[in-house]
């Protein structure tokens, strides 16, 4: 073989060689993404350390096999909600009412809560239910729970009340929603609601963790 | 010498063509019906917003009237799941049916499971977050 076809020849094989090293390098994560296998709940990594997720879970404990388990972000939710104008929700705010409230003020009233002492607000006892509502530590305690059902339900819900004074910080007639998130997502792992009843079991809570167990 | 250099030419243009048509990922949509029916759909993620970019705008004006308030949540959604790209969001069982939606390796997977019927949509979320661009380009608000 004579000089210039050996170099063509070089050439030739040098530009194959370019071409498939810049295929497979281009290629190579779609092909690894197209090859890993389907992850499974509760095998997920958390995307950062430092993102809040509030999570809902609802589980039947007499049938395993229904089942609802969400997980957001709060941060996504704290830029996704303002940009739905949709009925009453309008740049993370949702506005309500006198006859949504039956004319109680309800800035007045969390003001009111805000500034007073710890201490137990309501109790009722009665044969049908107990209710308690409370602020202790910086939270703000509502306790139901019901006696006249074959199995006694019981509602538990505890905010922070940095959470209500953000959920409240808007105009009079609104409630803050991204405000309140953002103030959620600076506490630390907080249970916020818990429902048992004969059926379901309801948990929101948030933490640090992407998955629910 | 000549011939092999045009081929040479060609299949290196192939592989690069091939290489920037994949490098977002595959867009899959899978659907199995209990009558047998079975619809599977693989496009490049990179095709999708670039034939949405040479549809005629008059083509989506009847989507973009329906469609148009949810884009920019649609964008930022999607900018937001990226910074998720392995996480479990929804996942329901009721019985024999099932609906999981996640993100996994950058991509958003959807998958439904019930009795005779499955859907499987995976879709590159750089995908989502071009067409969101590229839909509120082409909406008359923009």
């Amino acid at each position: 073989m004579n000089v210039p076809a050996v170099r063509l020849t070089e050439k030739m094989a040098l530009t194959l060689a370019a071409s498939l090293l810049a295929a497979a390098a281009l290629l190579a994560p779609v092909a690894a993404a197209q090859a890993s296998p389907a992850s499974g709940s509760g095998q997920t990594v958390s995307a950062s350390s430092h993102d809040r997720w509030l999570h809902v879970r609802v589980t039947n404990p007499g049938n395993n096999e229904e089942t609802v388990r969400v997980n957001v972000p709060l941060e996504l939710a704290e830029k996704v909600l303002p940009t739905i104008n949709k009925n009453r929700l309008h740049s993370g705010k949702v506005r309500f009412d006198d006859v949504d409230c039956h004319g109680v003020d309800l800035h007045a009233l969390v003001d009111a809560v805000r500034t007073s002492k710890d201490g137990e607000f309501v109790t009722v006892q009665s044969k049908d239910a107990d209710v308690r509502v409370a602020k202790q530590n910086g939270y703000l305690f509502v306790h139901v729970f019901e006696k006249n059902r074959p199995k006694h339900s019981q509602v538990e819900v505890k905010v922070p009340m940095k959470v209500v004074d953000a959920l409240f910080s808007g105009g009079k007639d609104e409630l803050d929603i991204v405000a309140a998130l953002h103030a959620l997502s600076a506490q630390g792992d907080t249970e916020l609601v818990s429902v048992k009843d004969e059926e379901n079991t309801v948990r929101v809570w948030v933490d640090s963790k992407n998955v629910t167990d | 010498m000549i011939l092999a250099k045009l081929a040479l030419g060609f299949c290196g243009t192939v592989a690069v063509a091939g290489a920037y048509t994949f490098h977002e990922g595959v867009m899959r949509v899978d659907e199995d019906h209990y009558d047998g029916r079975h619809v599977h759909v693989w496009v490049p993620a990179a095709i999708v917003p670039m034939a949405l970019h040479v549809v005629p705008s008059r083509r989506f004006e009847r989507a973009l009237e329906h469609a148009g308030p949810w884009l920019p949540t649609l964008r930022e959604l999607t900018k937001q799941l990226k910074r998720y790209p392995e996480a479990d969001f929804v996942e329901v069982q009721d019985g024999r049916q099932h609906v999981h939606i996640r993100t996994h390796q950058g991509k958003l997977l959807i998958d439904v499971t019930e009795p005779g019927e499955t859907v499987h949509v995976a879709c590159p979320l750089v995908m989502l977050e071009d067409i969101a661009r590229e839909l509120e380009a082409k909406s008359p608000a923009a």
